[in-house]
């Protein structure tokens, strides 16, 4: 049976481990649950931003000042912000780590993403930017390793959620 | 009215005390460097393209004993307005947005900005409900206000603009910050550890 709440306290869970205190997002809807969660969990500081890469400028700030972030978003979002992640990110070596979501793949009905099932990957390949898809809730925990790799190699890292995962069913 | 870009940085810098400073793509981050040659307090973020508020403010929710002055430029704010909504939900009484506005794109050759004439920035900021907005046409004017404007963790965040010049060419003239992107994040985060005892490079896991 579909649970995201369910999903959602575990991925929040991840990110206290973490030692995330300032969470940026951007819905998309397969991320809603996790946002809200996010936004009802008094450990963080929730903002929502205006555009995706006003989450990159928040969370690479906090990193200068030694606190833990997350900036949480859809694939579309995170296919806005190459330039945001090279000229900062790559640029400066800040690490960063997103959230993000699969889009346009198998199971996706939304024909305005298959753009995304095209090329959202491959365009992260393209820039060397490191991921891992969580297409299963037993992975879930692998969001601390994404996040500290992230930390040992000061550059952006993303953890990508298939729907089944998101609603529960993976 | 306007500010000629070199009187006006000359001014801030003379009355910069222990703020942390950001600064954005193209003639900040030069004239910044250009009139201190600081290499520890300051950011530069160049090619930032909208983003040194909000970096800025990363810095200044992390660190609130901290004050925090992020510039930029009008060219950037011009990609990015919407910023000042996520500005005024966080609402850092440390942090200063000074918009640094002389109608062009200054880190690229001075071309003209969309609507350059018409753009009311203070007008903008007032529609995103801030409150505490400056803004500065003459040296008179800043000298005056900088205390109000700058100065003090007063009650949340500020919003100051700047009516300046655009660069003369011998401003053009003058060296981009001679540091690479992991040399002003080090020295930057160093000095934020030691002055403010953050964990920004060690303990991090």
């Amino acid at each position: 049976m579909s649970n995201p709440a369910a999903v959602a306290k575990l991925i929040v869970q991840q990110a206290v481990d973490c030692g995330v205190e300032l969470v940026a997002s951007l819905p998309d809807n397969w991320m809603a649950s996790v946002i809200r969660e996010f936004d009802a969990d008094e450990r963080f500081r929730h903002l929502s931003v205006n555009r995706e890469e006003s989450a990159v400028g928040l969370c690479s700030g906090a990193f200068l000042s030694g606190t833990g972030s997350l900036a949480v978003m859809g694939a579309s979002g995170l296919m806005t912000l190459i330039y945001a992640i090279t000229k900062i990110n790559y640029t400066y070596e800040i690490p960063l780590t997103i959230l993000a979501t699969l889009r346009g793949a198998p199971g996706d009905k939304a024909k305005f993403h298959v753009s995304n099932g095209l090329y959202f990957l491959p365009a992260l390949d393209a820039i060397s930017l490191t991921y891992k898809v969580i297409d299963s809730s037993e992975k879930i925990p692998e969001i601390k390793s994404i996040y500290d790799h992230s930390r040992t190699v000061s550059r952006p890292t993303v953890a990508i959620f298939t729907r089944d995962v998101l609603r529960g069913d993976a | 009215m306007s500010i000629p870009y070199r009187a006006a940085f000359q001014f801030l810098a003379s009355r910069w005390s222990n703020e942390l400073v950001v600064t954005s793509a193209g003639n900040s981050s030069q004239m910044w460097w250009e009139v201190t040659h600081d290499a520890d307090r300051v950011f530069y973020l160049d090619a930032s393209m909208s983003l040194s508020t909000l970096l800025g403010s990363g810095i200044a929710y992390g660190i609130p004993e901290a004050k925090v002055w992020a510039f930029m430029g009008d060219g950037a704010f011009a990609m990015n307005p919407g910023m000042l909504m996520v500005e005024r939900d966080l609402d850092l009484p440390n942090l200063t947005h000074v918009l640094v506005s002389n109608r062009v794109y200054g880190g690229t050759s001075d071309l003209d900005l969309p609507n350059k004439s018409a753009n009311d920035y203070v007008a903008m900021a007032k529609s995103m409900g801030l409150t505490r907005i400056w803004s500065f046409e003459t040296m008179n004017e800043l000298e005056n206000g900088f205390d109000e404007a700058f100065r003090g963790n007063a009650d949340g965040h500020r919003f100051v603009v700047l009516e300046v010049d655009p660069f003369t060419s011998d401003d053009h003239e003058i060296e981009e910050p001679p540091m690479d992107g992991p040399e002003i994040k080090f020295r930057f985060g160093r000095y934020i550890e030691k002055t403010y005892g953050a964990r920004v490079f060690t303990g991090q896991f």
